[in-house]
């Protein structure tokens, strides 16, 4: 054995995994080692095309029995041309299932030899010629006919068919072919062998073949002139009788049934497995009616079934028709036929909706474990470029018909010279696009399976990074590849629907053509937005002008726009943002946020989008979206506190002073209300932040108002103590964002204090606060309500703590006590407020509890209430407060049980719902169950008027009636689309159960 | 659109449909219609005809009345009592009922069965259903306070020559089969112009079409005789009254699963176990299923019809009856159920039959010992000792029990059982206040 010898090392080196195993094959080769192991190693996988040219040259040796040195002399030639080296080895290293072939077949390694393969296509004419030369068909006849017999034909069809693949592929991997050249040359190929195909089923069907003119129409890839290495063939039969030589017509019925067969045989030549294997699959049902419609039509049939009954996507699919084979002037009528209405079909009402409900609905079909490695579906799949360009394609082409393209890539550059697609956006697609496109045909060529899915071990991974050109980390190149273009494709295919639009309204620099705005108008109406002219009003007067700020805006509006069509209301957000925008003017923080922090922008349309309670706030104070950035989690009371208070210090006036801690108000509400729309903040934690942030507010206040008060009356001190009691929701730490603050006025005369001055000084106190807090701002008024103090209206505004103590010793009723329940001194000076609890304790936990006529005295009132509180026309089942199972029902219960309880139950003495319902149900005073069921009533509840509050912009004590309404305050809730009524009837249903346990706890 | 309706539009075409009457149910069980013209199909299809909901018995809460009708393609006949053979036709389809938001409305009926289905298909089960529908011929329209006449005296089989009850059933039997509804067997029944119709067993949706269907048409093919028929439970205190004795069975794909070889009667664990749930909860289901102040007449007036909670093989006084097994029939094995009668909302009725049966299927229940004897020879004494319960006696203790039902709100989901539960309540106070003939005939004389 001679010629050169290297180290295993080195082969390992060059790019062999199996270093022992590459030295003993390539000393093999003999003398022709050194050139063929340069080929070998530029190969996508070098042990297996070695191993694989070994076999060839096996079996070349056993071709010829005398002589075994057929073998070596093609290792000779091959190692005497470099390009056929080239050739044979990268088909090897790719392709297995080509390296199987050509063991079978070893003497078509010659096909390799062709120098013209490196520049010449093979015109498709020649393909279709050689392809029916194989089953014994004259490619000149007008109907060919295969002479070959039968299964003779067949084998030889698909070693011909394998033999231009193999030249194919070669170009192709050897030759750096271009993915459109490839994809159209494979449907070339396809369109040949569907001829040679149809040469044999008419040897089959014999003279009754002759009863009818057959013409097969390419559909999908095939059509499009993009097909795969392998895939289903999608086809459509056409037929007409013909014309016979006495001149007559044949028989409709007759060459119907001939035309069938024609077609079935067809079908079965290409896919039928024979010893030389199978073709590829011949589809048929995109066929009219689907796989139940007859399988061949006459052109009139065709036409009657789209122009009546066909849907969109049978258009969608209709977008790539081509007559390939068979009777082509046939063919040609039939696209002249169908085209037209094609281009219509964009009319047809829902047409947009079908298109993406079937985008969506393939996105969602993906096994999940597949979902990540799938180059076809899935997110940033090629299915989506293919559904974007055909989805424009189908809106944009009626009008347009430079855009009638079927190859996707060609459509691509019209939809982007016509400027329905951005130019940068147009050529990153498309380099995505034919990137993804090899990779599913590297992947495909190895086994020339019909597959969509990137391989998981490293090896296939390491042989398709090699291939694409990796040689060094193949594998983490590869990776990072597909990971870029998906993510591109991902990332623009949000904006290819988006982009344009601005380009409408505003000149954008650079760009070539414009949309028009009608394509603009029909665009939004398609994507969900109610009013498209004012939607395209909002976007001129956003995106007009050379300033900087309307630079970012058509860089961020793109993406806005897809996520306000996403929010249930998308016109409102829209709206909301151009307001913002304009108010925000130049703020140079605010677009550079948007651009650079993505999730600041998202928040901010689904914001807008949702709500019109935060849009509000937002309008008010366009420098809230600066909170969008932060967390949303409520701040404590100390913390608003403080910052109320030192921004107090620096006022002037108590007006001034007022206004600024109403500011921070303002922006804490909106950080709550943003805080349950984006981030679900739990409905308690909401109460709870709410009613601190009532606290902060009314301590700032009044801090304000007492200086202030001190200030004009020249006084040295204050002569009074003032402290605030929260009452009623307020006092349960459970307001709601509309909820006014109900609480009572407690004053405390320091000694040595005239009563008299006293008194005057804490009512104008207060008076000061209440008129301070309602002064006109640009943010929500803080009603403060006093009217539970006692006395009602008529009583005094503010008591002394002994007046209190004298007016429940005289006046015991029990709806006192039990308002008193949620009593909660929040606000003013501590000790008054400890002294003021000292107070009302034993009068609202009674030590022996409830008389019997107390017990009867609640539940009458209850009764009067429920029937006369209920506004006139409310349903009394989805009225959040009075209604069945309602907040009232809830809170009355747990307050009888704390009322007759509490007295020995100190757990039970809280002002809060949930706590004392806990603290009942640990202290066995209701069953676990009903508890759980009261508070799940009182949650649910209580989210739902928070939600509608956010909705509506005002506080409502109804579940909406509203159908726009109830939608956004179903997703508010986290229903899916289409759940509204599902939401009512949790509703109702949770609130019977609770409200049973009512009628059982409290009425029993 | 898909083929349904693609077949719906051409069959217009082909068979001169002039007008289309969109059919759906309201919560009580009676039929509405509204016609739309076959231009305006095509839109029903797409986007459904919006109607006020809140002029329907149980449909809307008034203020949101909006509400639209979405055609059941599948659902496609030509009425063969509207237009001759040749003449311009009109046609039907039932409608499922949606809110303005596309979502399924929750008080439609259809879409409460719809929903029972899809939860028992969840677990592999289709439910089928064969109901024997009773009613009763008279010669006159029902007048106020009038005694009715039915249209004769036979009884049951009994075969009359030149009877005007035969002829009925013979039209009524060539127009159901017009309408796409196989009947399987009719017969004179026990009472005088009592008759039985029963339909062929199909899925429980299909046949409540039907059921509703054959209503229809079997008023239609009365008034074309000037006859009346009524579906009323028990219209005469002496002749028994009118059931829907309802066989059921579930599928798991092509296979029974009521069907067990070998087991006794050949009834399955899961047949068992469906058994035990509609036992437990009859009395529960019961104001569905028997839904007038009537119904509890017949439930009381013995023979064939059920007053006691118990099963029993080839008893006809048990509540569910095992029929008996014919040899190389596993596929139609089934129980009957004997409590429901023909002036049920079938939708409702079938759904809570189903979701009973269901809960003792995924609950496992036992089925309690079988009932041999006729349950109304037996003593007060001896049921209870055989653990039998009644089933609720009138309808307002049909109301008091069901107004605990976690399965029926469940079931008919919260907005239909409320409703249905306020309108029997009502029904109820206002049947307790009338003075009846009875009452009269008894007292005035004497006191």
């Amino acid at each position: 054995m001679s010629g050169p010898t290297t180290s295993t090392g080195a082969y390992v080196r060059i790019g062999f995994q199996d270093g022992p195993a590459a030295a003993a094959g390539i000393a093999r080769l003999g003398r022709h080692a050194k050139p063929l192991t340069d080929a070998l190693a530029a190969s996508a996988d070098p042990d297996a095309a070695l191993a694989a040219l070994l076999r060839i040259v096996d079996a070349l040796d056993a071709l010829d029995e005398q002589d075994d040195g057929t073998g070596h002399a093609m290792l000779a030639e091959v190692a005497d041309d470099e390009g056929t080296a080239m050739r044979l080895c990268s088909v090897l290293g790719a392709s297995a299932a080509l390296a199987t072939h050509l063991c079978r077949h070893p003497d078509q390694w010659r096909e390799l030899t062709d120098p013209t393969l490196g520049s010449t296509r093979p015109p498709a004419f020649s393909v279709r010629g050689l392809l029916l030369e194989a089953v014994g068909a004259d490619p000149t006849a007008e109907a060919p006919v295969a002479t070959k017999p039968d299964a003779e034909a067949l084998d030889a069809l698909r070693v011909e068919y394998r033999r231009i693949l193999l030249r194919l592929a070669s170009r192709d991997l050897a030759h750096h072919l271009g993915i459109d050249d490839a994809a159209a040359e494979i449907s070339d190929l396809a369109a040949g062998t569907l001829e040679a195909a149809l040469a044999v089923a008419r040897a089959r069907v014999g003279d009754p073949a002759g009863l009818a003119r057959l013409a097969v129409i390419a559909m999908g890839k095939c059509g499009g002139h993009e097909l795969n290495y392998v895939s289903d063939v999608d086809v459509v039969f056409v037929f007409e009788p013909a014309l016979l030589e006495s001149g007559e017509k044949a028989d409709e019925s007759a060459a119907l049934r001939a035309a069938t067969q024609l077609a079935s045989h067809l079908m079965r030549v290409c896919s039928d497995q024979t010893r030389e294997g199978t073709i590829w699959p011949v589809d048929a049902n995109l066929r009219p009616e689907g796989a139940r419609g007859p399988l061949v039509r006459t052109l009139a049939s065709h036409r009657g079934y789209y122009e009546k009954w066909a849907k969109t996507w049978e258009f969608q699919a209709l977008l790539k028709a081509r007559p390939v084979a068979g009777d082509l002037a046939l063919g040609q009528a039939y696209v002249e036929a169908i085209e037209p209405m094609v281009w219509s079909a964009a009319e047809r009402d829902g047409f947009v909706t079908d298109v993406q409900a079937m985008r969506r609905r393939v996105i969602d079909h993906i096994p999940a474990h597949q979902a990540g490695r799938q180059i076809k579906l899935g997110s940033g799949g090629l299915r989506d470029v293919e559904f974007a360009v055909q989805l424009l394609q189908l809106v944009h082409g009626r009008a347009d018909p430079t855009l009638r393209e079927g190859a996707t890539l060609s459509a691509l550059a019209q939809l982007t010279s016509g400027g329905y697609v951005g130019r940068e956006d147009g050529e990153k697609l498309r380099e995505a696009y034919a990137f993804l496109r090899t990779l599913e045909h590297r992947v495909q060529l190895h086994q020339l399976r019909r597959t969509h899915v990137l391989p998981e071990d490293d090896a296939s991974l390491r042989r398709l990074g090699r291939s694409l050109g990796h040689f060094s980390e193949p594998v983490e190149q590869l990776d990072k590849q597909w990971r870029y273009h998906r993510r591109e494709v991902r990332r623009l295919h949000e904006k290819i629907f988006y982009r344009p639009l601005l380009g409408a309204v505003a000149k954008l620099p650079g760009s070539g053509a414009r949309l028009s705005l009608e394509a603009a108008g029909a665009r939004l109406a398609a994507l969900g937005y109610g009013d498209p002219q004012a939607a395209l009003r909002h976007l001129e007067a956003l995106t007009s002008g050379v300033s900087r700020t309307s630079d970012i805006q058509r860089t961020l509006l793109p993406v806005l726009l897809e996520w306000f069509a996403d929010a249930p209301d998308p016109d409102a957000g829209l709206f909301g943002f151009r307001r913002i925008s304009e108010s925000l003017g130049r703020s140079p923080w605010y677009l550079t946020m948007l651009r650079d922090e993505g999730e600041v922008a998202q928040r901010l349309a689904l914001v807008l989008g949702t709500s019109r309670y935060a849009t509000d706030l937002l309008e008010r104070e366009p420098q809230g979206v600066k909170m969008l950035g932060e967390s949303l989690v409520p701040l404590s009371a100390e913390v608003v506190l403080a910052e109320m208070q030192s921004l107090v210090e620096r006022q002037e006036t108590a007006e001034t002073a007022v206004a600024a801690v109403r500011a921070v108000r303002r922006r804490e509400l909106l950080r709550l209300a943003c805080g349950e729309l984006v981030a679900g903040t739990d409905v308690a934690v909401v109460g709870q932040g709410l009613s601190r942030l009532t606290d902060a507010t009314l301590q700032a206040t009044l801090d304000i108002a007492c200086e202030s008060l001190r200030v004009q009356r020249g006084l040295e001190a204050v002569p009074t103590r003032l402290a605030v009691i929260a009452m009623g929701r307020y006092g349960g730490f459970e307001l709601s964002y509309g909820s006014d603050a109900d609480v009572m006025f407690v004053h405390d005369p320091v000694k040595g204090a005239e009563a008299q001055v006293a008194a005057s000084f804490a009512q104008a106190v207060i008076g000061e606060l209440r008129r301070l807090l309602s002064l006109p701002a640009s943010d929500p008024p803080l009603e403060v309500d006093a009217d539970l103090r006692p006395e009602g209206k008529n009583g005094p505004m503010v008591r002394t703590l002994e007046s209190y103590a004298a007016y429940y010793a005289k006046w015991s009723h029990v709806w006192e006590f039990q308002a008193l329940l949620r009593a909660d001194p929040v606000v003013g000076d501590e000790a008054l407020r400890a002294r003021f609890t000292a107070l009302i304790d034993p009068l609202r936990f009674p030590e022996g509890g409830l008389s019997d006529s107390d017990v009867v005295e609640v539940r009458r009132i209850k009764a009067r209430v429920d029937q006369e509180r209920l506004p006139r026309g409310a349903d009394r089942h989805t009225h959040l407060k009075l209604g069945r199972g309602g907040l009232a029902d809830v809170e009355w219960t747990v307050q009888l049980l704390q009322m007759r309880h509490a007295g020995r139950v100190p757990e039970l003495r809280t002002p809060q719902t949930l706590p004392a319902l806990e603290a009942a149900a640990a202290a066995g005073l209701i069953a676990r169950l009903d508890a759980e069921k009261l508070a799940e009533a009182w949650r649910l509840v209580s989210r739902m008027r928070n939600a509608v509050t956010l909705v509506r912009g005002k506080p409502s004590d109804q579940v909406p009636r509203d159908a726009r309404d109830r939608l956004a305050v179903a997703r508010v809730l986290g229903y899916p689309e289409g759940a509204s009524d599902e939401m009512v009837n949790d509703y109702l249903r949770t609130t019977r159960r609770a409200h049973a346990v009512v009628e059982r706890v409290f009425w029993e | 659109m898909g083929k349904q309706e693609d077949f719906v539009l051409r069959a217009l075409e082909e068979r001169d449909v002039r007008f289309v009457r969109l059919w759906f149910t309201d919560v009580l069980g009676f039929l509405k219609s509204v016609s739309v013209a076959p231009a305006e199909l095509e839109n029903a299809f797409d986007e459904g005809i919006g109607f006020d909901g809140s002029a329907i018995q149980g449909f809307a809460r008034v203020y949101e009345s909006d509400m639209l009708a979405h055609p059941d393609a599948s659902t496609f006949q030509i009425l063969p009592w509207r237009g001759g053979s040749d003449g311009p036709a009109t046609a039907r389809m039932f409608c499922d009922i949606v809110m303005p938001d596309g979502s399924p409305s929750y008080a439609d009926p259809r879409h409460v069965l719809k929903r029972t289905l899809s939860k028992a298909a969840e677990r592999g089960f289709t439910f089928y259903t064969h109901p024997e529908i009773e009613f009763y011929l008279f010669k006159n329209v029902p007048g106020k306070g009038d005694e009715p006449q039915p249209v004769d005296r036979s009884g049951y089989f009994d075969h009359t020559a030149q009877s005007r009850g035969s002829d009925f059933r013979r039209e009524a039997i060539t127009m159901l089969e017009a309408m796409g509804i196989s009947v399987e067997f009719s017969h004179h029944e026990g009472g005088p112009g009592q008759q039985e119709i029963d339909l062929r067993y199909a899925d429980a949706l299909t046949t409540a079409d039907n059921v509703m269907t054959f209503r229809t048409v079997v008023r239609e093919v009365a008034l074309g005789q000037d006859i009346w028929a009524s579906f009323m439970p028990k219209p005469f205190t002496t002749h028994p009254g009118s059931g829907m004795h309802t066989h059921v069975s579930l599928f798991e794909g092509d296979r029974n699963a009521f069907f067990e070889a070998g087991a006794e009667y050949q009834l399955s664990r899961t047949g068992r176990s469906f058994i035990a749930g509609v036992l437990r909860y009859a009395a529960e289901i019961s104001v569905v299923t028997n839904q007038w102040v009537n119904s509890y007449k017949r439930l009381l007036g013995g023979g064939e019809a059920p007053s006691y909670i118990c099963w029993g093989h080839n008893n006809r006084s048990a509540m569910v009856r095992v029929p008996m097994y014919k040899p190389n029939k596993g596929q139609s094995t089934r129980i009957e159920l004997r409590t429901i009668d023909a002036a049920c909302n079938p939708y409702l009725a079938f759904a809570v039959t189903l979701a009973a049966g269901m809960k003792g299927i995924e609950e496992s229940y036992e089925l309690p010992g079988e009932a041999e004897d006729d349950v109304w020879t037996l003593t007060e004494r001896e049921r209870r000792s055989l653990g039998i319960q009644p089933l609720p006696k009138s309808l307002s203790e049909a109301i008091d029990v069901a107004e605990s039902s976690e399965l029926l709100a469940e079931t008919l989901g919260e907005h239909v059982f409320d409703f249905f539960l306020r309108n029997k309540r009502s029904e109820w106070e206002e049947y307790r206040t009338q003075v009846s003939a009875f009452e009269r005939d008894r007292m005035l004389p004497i006191l």
